[in-house]
């Protein structure tokens, strides 16, 4: 295994480009890895975190960050979805998690579970099959269907209702492409920049790729953020266009619907 | 010799033209509202993906291309 392991990652990496290297990636072994490290990771921050609770104000730094990394996602899953996306705050919070830090591992290492385009592929099919889910449950299951089909044009005019459902569908399945390739490019195409700089720079032994760290930084929070944010605005397309349905949700739950924050 | 690298540029080109505009309409917008810069940002950042991601998409396809 351990063999393997390394195999698919390090050497991987090291190997040049171009020669033999169609496999580009952290293989199976090493995904496993890298995503095992991802979860261990946000484990123990949240395990830390937690034993910062029970003081009045929270001393505990990564409690504190904690706290603020929750208003950030509150502001963005109220601001876009709207007053009913208080709910959505637990998932948009796990995909901004789960990405930045496999992100920050992928800074660090060869390479990391997001420059994986099957890992992405998985996080994709996950955010788009909860949308589709979120909006039979809050439209109806023909509901849902049929809002892909436009708006009600009369008799004469289904087969252009008919064309506009296939141009729907077709475009539903190409939201998983998307947000999968996205994320993918990014970080792979970081380090590919980065071992082409490295190349640039092996004549004089200086590492130049490691300059474009604070850009990968940037790159890191920025596509989680996206990342999150497109969820939210794909929750928001199917489940806030009818007004009528927020009185039906307020007794699904049980409380009522919470004011929108200020901004 | 492969065009390939050429069409990544111009692609670069095109891509880079069309993030400066929405940086430039964004910067706009904010100095012009400030009280506005949180809902300009998401919506900057919205435009910013869809336009890089037709980067990357040119990307794939020219690495297709090259294999």
């Amino acid at each position: 295994m351990w063999n393997t392991l390394i195999q698919g990652t390090l050497l991987a990496a090291a190997e040049k480009h171009g020669e033999a290297s169609a496999h580009h990636g952290p293989g199976y072994w090493g995904l496993a890895f890298y995503v095992g490290l991802a979860i261990i990771i946000l484990f123990a921050l949240m395990s830390y975190a937690k034993t910062g609770l029970n003081s009045r104000y929270f001393k505990n730094p990564i409690t504190a960050s904690f706290e603020q990394l929750y208003y950030f996602i509150e502001n963005l899953a109220v601001g876009i979805v709207g007053p009913h996306g208080r709910k959505y705050i637990p998932m948009v919070m796990v995909f901004w998690m789960l990405i930045f830090v496999s992100n920050l591992i992928a800074l660090f290492f060869p390479t990391g579970p997001t420059a994986d385009l099957g890992f992405n592929f998985g996080l994709a099919l996950v955010a788009i099959g909860y949308v589709q889910y979120e909006g039979m449950r809050s439209n109806g299951i023909l509901g849902h269907w049929a809002h892909f089909a436009g708006p009600k044009m009369g008799l004469a005019l289904i087969p252009i209702n008919g064309m506009l459902f296939i141009i729907e569908l077709i475009s539903e399945a190409m939201k998983n492409l998307s947000l999968s390739l996205r994320l993918y490019g990014n970080i792979d195409g970081g380090h590919r920049a980065a071992d082409a700089m490295n190349e640039l720079g092996s004549d004089i032994y200086i590492p130049f790729g490691a300059f474009l760290l604070p850009i990968k930084l940037l790159t890191a929070v920025v596509q989680a953020l996206i990342f999150s944010l497109l969820f939210c605005v794909y929750v928001g397309l199917v489940t806030s266009h009818d007004h009528g349905d927020e009185h039906d949700h307020a007794g699904d739950h049980g409380h009522t619907p919470e004011p929108a924050p200020a901004h | 010799m492969s065009m390939v690298p050429l069409a990544l540029g111009l692609a670069a080109l095109g891509v880079a033209i069309g993030l400066g505009l929405i940086g430039f309409g964004a910067m706009n917008g904010m100095s012009r509202q400030p009280e506005a810069i949180g809902k300009m940002q998401t919506a900057m950042l919205i435009a910013l993906a869809f336009v890089e991601l037709v980067f990357l998409l040119t990307v794939f396809v020219g690495l297709a291309a090259v294999k």
